[in-house]
């Protein structure tokens, strides 16, 4: 097992690829709310106890992963500009949170 | 007193709460501050700090088991509908919280955040977890690597500080009993 230890230098594409794919669930988390909010994507209780909120981090998440599957085949042997990405996240992740805010809602 | 503090509800939510949640922010902590702490350390392939690759596996753990309880144990119980025709609403945790205009932001606001934000942080830990397993030694010795995980890191931990608190404020005014 020591072998694992060592740096393997590997791309970082399928580091990038995970990344960039949760940084796309969390922007699916908020837009999915916010679509269910605006009456645009009125998702049906997948849980009837839970309510809507099943339906709609469920499938968010099922956009994580898809994105994170498809981004993986795509990036896993190659070097991925990590600073794009890096920014990439940080715009995702922060309109997932804005989309989450219930006061941002009122405003539309 | 007793009986509601031991209650099987009362229980899944200090289980949802305090000790998934808890867990949660303590090992996010300790692994941000970890990877900070550790980036590019000269001795790093003499020291191997396996307990870091442990503590980021750990942290999707609990916070997914928080998440999935949350979702699927703790908050059917909070948005119970109560009985036509019932006056005393704190077994009814929704109901209750509405019926006081001085309440009403911890649903509108509070739950309706706590619903939906906890999912961010656990899949943002899954990425970090992964790159953990996958790179190893490579997360601590590459600073892009080891930059987008301490951020990714750092926002799990406000986002579930953030609903923490919100969750205690909901609990307070109307324990799960």
């Amino acid at each position: 097992m020591a072998t694992m230890d060592k740096p393997r230098n590997e791309t970082n594409g399928s580091a990038m690829a995970a990344f960039l794919a949760s940084a796309i669930g969390s922007f699916a988390v908020g837009g999915i709310v916010l679509l269910d909010q605006i009456g645009l994507f009125p998702v049906p209780a997948l849980y009837g106890p839970a309510g809507g909120v099943s339906s709609r981090t469920t499938s968010a998440a099922l956009v994580w992963i898809l994105a994170w599957a498809l981004l993986h085949r795509r990036w896993l042997d190659k070097e991925v500009n990590g600073q794009a990405i890096f920014t990439w996240c940080l715009v995702l992740i922060g309109m997932g949170l804005l989309f989450t805010f219930p006061p941002f809602w009122n405003l539309l | 007193m007793g009986d509601q503090l031991f209650a099987p509800d009362s229980i899944w939510t200090m289980l949802h709460g305090i000790a998934l949640g808890g867990g949660g922010l303590v090992t996010l902590f300790t692994a941000f501050f970890s990877l900070q702490l550790l980036e590019g350390s000269p001795s790093i392939e003499e020291d191997r700090p396996q307990y870091l690759f442990w503590l980021l596996m750990l942290i999707p753990g609990f916070l997914w088991l928080s998440v999935l309880a949350g979702t699927y144990i703790v908050f059917p119980r909070y948005r119970t509908t109560p009985p036509e025709g019932i006056t005393d609403l704190i077994q009814f945790p929704k109901s209750f919280i509405q019926s006081n205009p001085n309440t009403i932001w911890l649903h509108s606001f509070a739950m309706e955040t706590k619903e939906h934000l906890p999912w961010i942080p656990a899949m943002l830990s899954s990425a970090v977890a992964f790159v953990a397993v996958r790179y190893r030694l490579q997360l601590l010795t590459d600073r892009n690597l080891n930059r987008v995980a301490r951020a990714l890191l750092l926002l799990s931990f406000l986002i579930v500080s953030y609903i923490a608190l919100l969750g205690t404020f909901v609990n307070k005014a109307a324990p799960l009993q």
